[in-house]
């Protein structure tokens, strides 16, 4: 599909690259990395949903303000060239990082689960160049990717079926049986899990009726926290609180609890299925890290998905410790925080900006 | 009287064809005290003969008429002489006028457009008294008649199907569509064999951006020889090297009209059986026209069914390999004690076994196409029941494999395209060897291709995989469940023009 | 888009490529796994146990059906290597149906560390049974049961759920670890004995904290299963003993329903129960045969079965009190109301000061086609 600078995403679209964007590997351990709450993590992505909802709003606004332009421009015009290159450097540097994040995650998981036997290099190499053929397609192929997969992961919900039924409801309660350190555990370990919707940053240039993003990219952010809320449930009334603690993989084990008649395992299919997710938020990361290169460089080349998609190779497979790999990911991690106030640090520099030019 | 001169007619062409290489002076003695020569007609007799050198079929007839001698030059094998007897030679010789009513002038210089006319079966007539060239189209080469399909043949419905003829599949669809806006526009392609070919469309009902984008694909063409619709099919795709067929193909005059008043482009070409439809969409390619006809709960059963038998029939067979290599536990223990026994003895592992019976099936049916009919069907026993169950007490293959493969060879002749079906095989290897390299991960890998790749596709512009994305909230309604009649009004999205 | 094509096919080239050469040094293909059906575990010492697997035996030449093997170990996973020197095929954990371990384990080995274990194992599903055997699990796999074909789908299927052997928890790996881990549960398994050509399913054996403490027979597992709130239990057998005469009876229980609520009081903890069963009376032998006939005696006679359940389950209430154990989750009816963190110790108090309030209330919906 033609990259040029058109608009050409739809409603839908919208909807479902920020909703497929934020549900990814986090997901998978959400409940494990809110078990400091116990059992009352039930409601907690609720919780989020209020929070990325509220820091939803800075980043329309400043997108908004410039509306043929990605938070890449955005940085230059505002912060100046050197300085808003070095951020946007910065950006792209983070990007590579938490998508070779994602990977490794998963490929963690599949090496544990499904290719028990097998080194992950090839496999790696495989899940990029697939990567790099659906980001080929410029957004609007993402976006349409992103739907597909939502539409097509969606029954996977009812693998949940067996879990819910053994499942006992009484854990929801006590409602808020933790106190505040607790709560700021969680939310500093679990809120990753929903991030993935400051992406609309990047495509918001592209979007055809910019004045309904933010109802759009809310329905699509509502729906994954909606999935997150259904995935920290079932394991609350599934497991017990010694269990969420130590499982990390939560919704691996949902799917261990059912089976067909003709099928045993179901968190094998799961897990392996569970690779559309990955590849839609991946693409969308990917995506942005590309248009970040290109504004770095100011040209577009198709080479600068490959320098980036190498770079996660190699952050995936090169085999240093495992340790410092994991450091360098958390760091990642928490420089999203930092992507989530950034747009405000914008709006103040450009509400300023504004008055020195009236001045 | 009539009948006399009729015969007399027929006498003298009779005499002409024998000795039309020699020059006939007799003839032309007896005509001259009436009508006198004009003077370059000699001259420009031989020109053309100069002109048209070697082609032998190329006839020049004499013939006296009313108004002097009259050459006649006519390609014999593209004008049947029935034609050539009620169109030239009988009003030659009674009405002269009729002739002059329908014919068309030439240039008698301009060669170029006589050779054109001579090779496209028009027959010329040289009136040597007053220089004059004159055209009319006899074009009457042999066709076979309307017989019902055998790829696409269906049980309730009309059972007729195109024919090689243009002029026959056009006059197909046109008596089904009786409505001036049907437009069809002729035009001429391949730079060597001058193919004709023409576009059908409804005004009013068809996008006209479409249009545009066929004719302009088709004026950007430069390619010698179209000897069948599918080399202009896969000269004009969007995406030529996709395994997908991106354009509907059918030799159904019904299915065609549907589509044309769905708004869509249909393209025919002189010596091709099929049709080309275009835009269409992933979903139409398991769409038979058929279930429009039959009640509206057994069509969707059946599109399920041909929707859903692609997805299994190019992971069956996949699932077997990862099941066996990578995935045991997947597998219920009791299925899974039956494979070990069957597979104890079987020398291959997984994947090669599985390839190995997959390129069995090829040849079987490859062989089985290629054979005449009854002979095919000998083989297609001794193949099926002997190699397969040989095989399997030979301990080469495993019983259950034999069931799954031949399961989704079954399922790969489902899609109503013949193109898709042969799709489904190729993507299926794709599969099958993905399989063998990371078992389900590689399955699911290459799934997540197959459908990045068809979001990716277009037909003529629009979105190849629009249904299932739908364009337009009804468009549902006519998808994988069709619902009854009364709710498929209007056409599809993917005929609509983009909105701006 | 053309050249993402070319490097895809490129890539399938690739991949064919790959498929050649990674498939011999790694993959064994599925006749030469031997897939572990069952694992049992005998108690040796406190650092070192038994370990015997059982194999199935696919090749219709072979005499035994299943191939078993012994080893002592003190790692699962070495153990699993040691059996492997001795099979001729890879020994893997993917297909393990079944873990029975001996009394004397359970009782006093580490049972917990050996579960975790197989928890872990990705390979390992969830659903793999627990029984307790008592004596020893090895000679129960190695013994004969003529007629049955193959001592792995025996085991499995006498421990499937069945509506027979409703008292049967079908305890699985996540159960067990659910209820070892959750603070308001004890465990409990079923308990298998051999007799002399087939096993027996012989009631349940109950765990206090890593370790077995007692052994239940079927009745009280069946009044743990109907409280736990199944739906389907076994034919019921009741004795009467009412002042005058002994009365027996049989009923197929078609659904019982059960809900338990607490007082949310921590001193005094206090819990109701009722009970709703509903079943037809398929046998009855006693003086009140001929009153039967009427809605009159089968109300008196439900009446009497209540009573009878009631204070069956009283009894057996009494009895988890005094042991202080809590098979129920009874204690989850105090916790969903305390706010901080649950423990043992909090679950212990609450069951040994429990008092319990039973209703039972059964309806006889038919006495079967005989008048």
């Amino acid at each position: 599909m033609s990259t040029n600078n058109r608009k050409i995403l739809n409603g839908y679209h919208v909807i479902f690259l920020t909703q497929s964007t934020m549900i990814g590997t986090g997901i998978l351990s959400l409940p494990q990395r809110l078990s400091s709450l116990g059992y009352s993590q039930a409601f907690v992505p609720l919780l989020f949903g209020v929070i990325a909802s509220i820091s939803l709003l800075p980043m329309i606004w400043i997108s908004s303000q410039y509306k043929n332009d990605n938070l890449f421009t955005i940085n230059e015009k505002l912060l100046g060239k050197p300085f808003g290159k070095s951020v946007n450097l910065f950006i792209v540097v983070h990007f590579t990082l938490f998508l070779a994040g994602i990977i490794s995650n998963y490929m963690h998981l599949i090496q544990t689960t499904a290719l028990s036997e097998q080194s992950s290099t090839i496999p790696v190499f495989f899940l990029l160049l697939l990567l790099i053929y659906i980001v080929s397609g410029g957004i609007k192929s993402i976006a349409r990717f992103c739907t597909i997969t939502f539409f097509l992961t969606i029954p996977m919900l009812y693998f949940l079926r067996w879990a819910i039924e053994k499942g006992e409801l009484s854990h929801l309660l006590p409602l808020f049986n933790f106190n505040g350190s607790q709560f700021l555990d969680a939310l500093k370990k679990g809120y990753i899990s929903v991030l993935g919707y400051e992406l609309i940053m990047f495509y918001f240039p592209y979007i055809i009726n910019q004045k309904k993003a933010l109802k759009h990219s809310l329905i699509g952010l509502w729906i994954s926290i909606i999935l997150c809320f259904i995935t920290t449930l079932v394991s609350v009334i599934y497991y017990s609180e010694w269990q969420l603690k130590n499982i990390e993989y939560s919704v691996l084990h949902l799917f261990k609890a059912g089976e067909f008649t003709f099928i045993e395992r179901i968190d094998i299919i799961g897990i392996t299925f569970w690779i559309f997710l990955i590849l839609s938020s991946a693409a969308t990361y990917l995506w942005s890290a590309k248009k970040g290169i290109d504004s770095l460089r100011a040209k577009k080349k198709n080479y600068h998905t490959y320098l980036i998609t190498l770079a996660i190779f190699l952050f995936v497979v090169i085999p240093y410790s495992r340790e410092y790999q994991d450091k360098l990911f958390k760091l990642s991690y928490q420089i999203s925080y930092i992507m989530l106030a950034w747009p405000l640090l914008l709006a103040v520099v450009h509400s300023l900006k504004k008055k020195q030019v009236k001045q | 009287m009539k009948f006399n001169k009729l015969k007399r007619t027929i006498k003298i062409s009779d005499n002409e064809e024998t000795t039309q290489s020699k020059s006939s002076d007799s003839n032309e003695s007896s005509q001259a005290e009436l009508f006198v020569n004009h003077p370059e007609a000699d001259k420009t007799i031989e020109k053309i003969k100069n002109h048209t050198g070697r082609i032998n079929d190329l006839i020049f007839k004499k013939i006296p008429t009313d108004e002097g001698i009259v050459t006649v030059i006519y390609t014999r094998s593209l004008v049947e002489k029935m034609a050539l007897q009620v169109m030239i030679f009988v009003p030659l010789a009674n009405h002269i006028n009729q002739i002059h009513q329908v014919s068309e002038k030439l240039e008698t210089t301009n060669f170029p457009e006589i050779l054109n006319r001579l090779i496209s079966g028009q027959t010329l007539l040289y009136f040597h008294h007053t220089n004059m060239l004159l055209c009319i189209d006899t074009y009457s080469a042999p066709t076979r008649s309307i017989t019902n399909t055998e790829t696409e043949s269906t049980v309730i419905g009309p059972q007729d199907a195109f024919t090689e003829s243009l002029e026959t599949n056009i006059s197909l669809v046109k008596r089904r569509i009786q409505n001036p806006s049907l437009k069809n526009e002729a035009r001429t392609i391949g730079t060597e064999t001058n193919t004709k070919i023409s576009i059908l469309f409804i005004e009013g009902i068809v996008n006209k951006d479409n249009l545009d984008k066929i004719n302009q694909r088709i004026d950007k063409l430069h390619y010698p020889a179209f000897s069948d619709i599918s080399i202009l099919k896969q000269l004009i795709e969007d995406n030529p090297l996709s395994p997908f067929p991106q354009y509907y193909m059918t030799v159904r005059p019904d299915s065609v009209t549907n589509y044309l008043l769905d708004g869509r482009i249909a393209i025919f070409m002189d010596n091709s059986q099929a049709a080309i439809v275009c835009p269409t969409t992933f979903l139409e390619m398991f769409i038979s026209v058929e279930d429009y006809y039959n009640r509206w709960t057994t069509a969707s059963l059946l599109r399920m069914l041909r929707f859903f038998g692609f997805f299994l029939t190019i992971m069956i067979t996949p699932m077997y390999v990862s099941a066996l290599t990578f995935h045991p536990e997947i597998l219920p223990y009791e299925l899974l004690l039956n494979l070990q026994e069957s597979r104890s003895k079987v020398p291959f592992p997984p994947l090669i076994e599985v390839l190995f019976l997959e390129l069995i099936i090829e040849v079987l049916r490859e062989a089985g196409s290629r054979m005449p009919a009854k002979v095919g069907q000998t083989i297609g026993i001794v193949g099926g029941i002997v190699i397969g169950t040989a095989a399997v007490e030979a301990g080469l293959i495993s019983n259950i494999l034999v069931v799954l493969v031949a399961t989704s060879a079954l399922l790969s002749f489902l899609p109503p395209i013949f193109l898709m079906s042969n799709t489904s095989r190729f993507v299926r290897y794709i599969f099958i060897l993905s399989a063998g390299l990371f078992g389900l991960y590689g399955q699911m890998l290459a799934f997540a291709w197959l459908i990045s790749h068809l979001l990716n596709l277009n037909s003529l512009g629009t979105p190849f995989m629009s249904p299932v994305i739908p364009r337009k909230a009804a468009d549902l309604m006519d998808s994988i469940i069709r619902f009854p009649i009364a709710f498929l009004k209007g056409k599809k999205g993917i005929s609509n023009s983009k909105k701006k | 888009m053309n050249r993402n094509l070319i490097l895809f096919f490129a890539s399938i080239l690739i991949m064919s490529i790959l498929v050649g050469c990674t498939d011999k040094e790694l993959k064994v293909p599925l006749e030469d796994v031997g897939m572990v059906g069952i694992m049992a575990f005998d108690y040796i010492d406190e650092n070192s146990f038994k370990l015997t697997v059982s194999i199935p035996q696919f090749s219709p030449e072979a005499k035994e059906r299943a191939q078993i093997f012994s080893v002592t170990t003190d790692l699962i996973s070495k153990g699993i290597v040691e059996i492997e020197t001795l099979s001729d095929k890879k020994v893997v954990l993917n297909q393990l149906r079944v873990v029975l371990i001996n009394e004397e384990f359970a009782r006093k080995g580490n049972i917990q560390k050996a579960i975790h274990h197989l928890y872990r194992n990705a390979d390992v599903g969830n659903k793999v049974l627990l029984a307790i055997v008592k004596e020893n699990g090895e000679e129960m796999l190695k013994a004969e049961y003529p007629d049955k074909p193959n001592v792995n789908i025996y085991l499995n299927d006498l421990l499937q759920p069945s509506i027979n052997t409703a008292f049967n928890p079908n305890t699985n790996i996540h159960d067990y670890m659910y209820t070892e881990t959750n603070p308001v549960f004890d465990t409990i398994v079923p308990l298998l004995e051999k007799k002399e050509g087939k096993i027996e399913m012989d009631g349940i054996a109950l765990f206090k904290e890593k370790h077995m403490l007692k052994e239940l027979p079927e009745e009280e597992a069946l009044i743990i299963q109907a409280l736990l709130g199944r739906k389907k239990l076994a034919p019921l057998y009741l004795e009467l003993n009412q002042a005058e005469q002994k009365e027996e009876l049989m009923m197929d229980l078609i659904n019982s329903k059960v809900s338990i609520k607490g007082n949310k009081n921590m001193e005094s903890p206090k819990v109701s129960i009722s009970l709703h069963i509903e079943g037809t009376l398929v046998e009855y032998r006693g003086g009140r045969e001929k009153e039967l006939v009427n809605i009159k005696g089968i109300t008196k006679l439900e009446h009497d079965i209540n009573k009878q359940i009631e204070k069956d389950i009283k009894e057996f209430l009494e009895k988890l009190s005094e042991l202080k154990v809590d098979p129920i989750g009874l204690s989850e009816n105090f916790r969903m109301y305390y706010k901080g963190k649950w423990n043992n110790k909090l679950k212990e108090e609450v069951i040994s000061n429990l008092q319990v309030d039973v209703q039972v209330d059964t309806s006889i919906i038919s006495t079967g086609t005989l008048k």
